[in-house]
């Protein structure tokens, strides 16, 4: 079989792997990828991950609970206090706790000691402003992959930048039981998303138990973690995974973390009340699934 | 859809002729009263069925027993026979007058709300002018085959959802990995394929 090689003229070719370009960078304990489609051209590419690879070290800084030195730590070391900290700490704190009322609880950002806590938004956040970046680069085809998190824009099919094609991004959920495969695939994007036109979700975020789930307090609190203050889910987390797609990624990623940390109870609240989709893996390995992620 | 609305009205009418015929309270003063919402034959308690139920487009039904645009109000006057009596008969094409009969009483229909699983019409029953029942009239959008009320995750066998496979998927998602676990990751080949 013979590979046509002007993407452009693809639509009777047969179907073909979009050809792609990424590039990765190491940020806030885990690694972030940016796929572009491989027309966009590698300078391009280049220029935007650095972009995106900025505004990640500069909020990781700010907000890393793992440097002594961030502001993040001082405020948990009682140095500053929160009215004396910056605006964007005390916006996303902010944004945290408008999202535990929304959640019930089920989303906090402070942990069982008290200490204030905003990683479980901060790399939404961050994925959110970096897409803002590359928007404002006048990127239109991309997909933006922060240590199992995703959002994208426009299609992985692109011809070259801003032709576009209906071709949505396939993102694929790992088995939280064999990470070496996936459990089900998800459309994003595509179909002219870049505008935001269709209403198709842009963002999918997975939170669990399997991997660094210590930000997850309800989750632990069974596992020795001691006692939850608040009235959460005790015992053995009842999921294992959660994905979570929406149309932003904070509401995905807040979402998927508050369905594990919230149990049963979570996941209706949050299918009721936000258009989101969900996946979820129980326990024991069986699945919960809106119907977005019906074949 | 059409014969059931069809005999629902008829048996409305044989209901409403009976109901007049026992409380000998003429139909026409009550329609002139509330407006094709009966206020009740017994006194306060009136309960009609005057809904836009007509299956169609939101315009219809959008307000308490209002008649479909097709002339025929399949307006199906409560069936039930817990109602007191039978309010509208079919063919009135009335407005509602609910200021008349709110202080009676009676059964009102809201208007048709577009939510994201369809189209919703509800039903309230008001009795000595507090709230008794409320019912949904409609609960489906048209243009869809089956009802979806809820957008709850269900349980799904693993063979029933969107699969995928490593070799067709541009990007991983998964709960968050580490940098180091991040090397033997699915997404750390796709990364490493378009590199």
């Amino acid at each position: 079989m013979q590979r046509i090689s002007d993407p452009r003229t693809g639509a009777e070719a047969p179907p073909q792997p979009p050809s792609l370009r990424a590039r990765t960078f190491s940020c806030m304990g885990t690694v972030v990828s940016l796929t572009l489609p491989s027309a966009s051209g590698a300078d391009e590419l280049v220029a935007a991950t650095a972009v995106v690879e900025r505004l990640f070290a500069g909020l990781d800084e700010t907000f890393s609970l793992y440097r002594a030195d961030s502001e993040a730590s001082r405020l948990a070391r009682a140095e500053i206090k929160l009215p004396d900290a910056s605006g964007e700490m005390r916006r996303l704190y902010a944004d945290a706790v408008g999202w535990r009322l929304l959640t019930e609880g089920a989303f906090t950002p402070e942990r069982p000691d008290g200490v204030l806590d905003l990683s479980g938004i901060v790399k939404g956040y961050a994925i959110q402003e970096a897409g803002t970046s590359l928007l404002a680069l006048g990127l239109r085809d991309w997909c933006l992959n922060a240590g199992g998190d995703v959002l994208v824009s426009g299609s992985p099919g692109a011809g070259s930048p801003g032709s576009g094609s209906d071709e949505p991004w396939r993102a694929g959920i790992v088995d939280p039981q064999d990470r070496r495969t996936l459990i089900a695939g998800y459309p994003l994007g595509g179909a002219n998303s870049a505008n935001g036109a269709n209403g198709a979700n842009l963002a999918l975020a997975t939170s669990g138990s399997a991997e660094r789930g210590d930000h997850i307090w309800a989750a632990g609190a069974g596992a020795g973690a001691g006692a939850r203050a608040a009235s959460g889910v005790r015992g053995a987390p009842a999921f294992r995974q959660v994905s979570v797609a929406a149309a932003d990624i904070v509401t995905a990623d807040v979402l998927a973390t508050a369905i594990v940390a919230g149990g049963m109870p979570m996941l209706d609240r949050a299918t009721d009340g936000w258009n989101i989709e969900v996946l979820a893996v129980q326990a024991g390995g069986e699945l919960l699934a809106t119907p977005g992620f019906r074949r | 859809m059409r014969i059931r609305a069809a005999v629902s009205a008829a048996l409305a009418s044989a209901g409403i002729l009976l109901a007049g015929w026992q409380s000998g309270i003429h139909l026409e003063d009550t329609r002139s009263a509330a407006a094709s919402t009966s206020a009740g034959t017994n006194g306060a308690t009136g309960t009609t069925g005057a809904t836009g139920t007509t299956g169609a487009t939101g315009s219809t039904g959008a307000t308490g027993s209002s008649s479909s645009g097709s002339g025929s109000t399949d307006t199906g006057a409560s069936d039930k026979g817990s109602s007191a009596a039978a309010g509208t008969d079919s063919g009135a094409a009335a407005e509602p007058t609910t200021g008349a009969a709110a202080k009676a009483g009676g059964t009102y229909a809201g208007s048709v709300v577009q939510t994201r699983f369809g189209a919703v019409q509800v039903q309230i029953t008001v009795k000595a002018g507090a709230i008794t029942d409320v019912e949904a009239l409609q609960l489906t959008d048209d243009d869809r085959k089956s009802i979806q009320i809820s957008n709850r995750a269900a349980p799904l066998l693993r063979s029933e959802v969107l699969a995928a496979q490593s070799a067709d998927v541009q990007t991983i998602g998964g709960a968050t990995v580490t940098s180091v676990a991040y090397l033997n990751s699915l997404q750390a080949a796709l990364d490493a394929a378009n590199l």
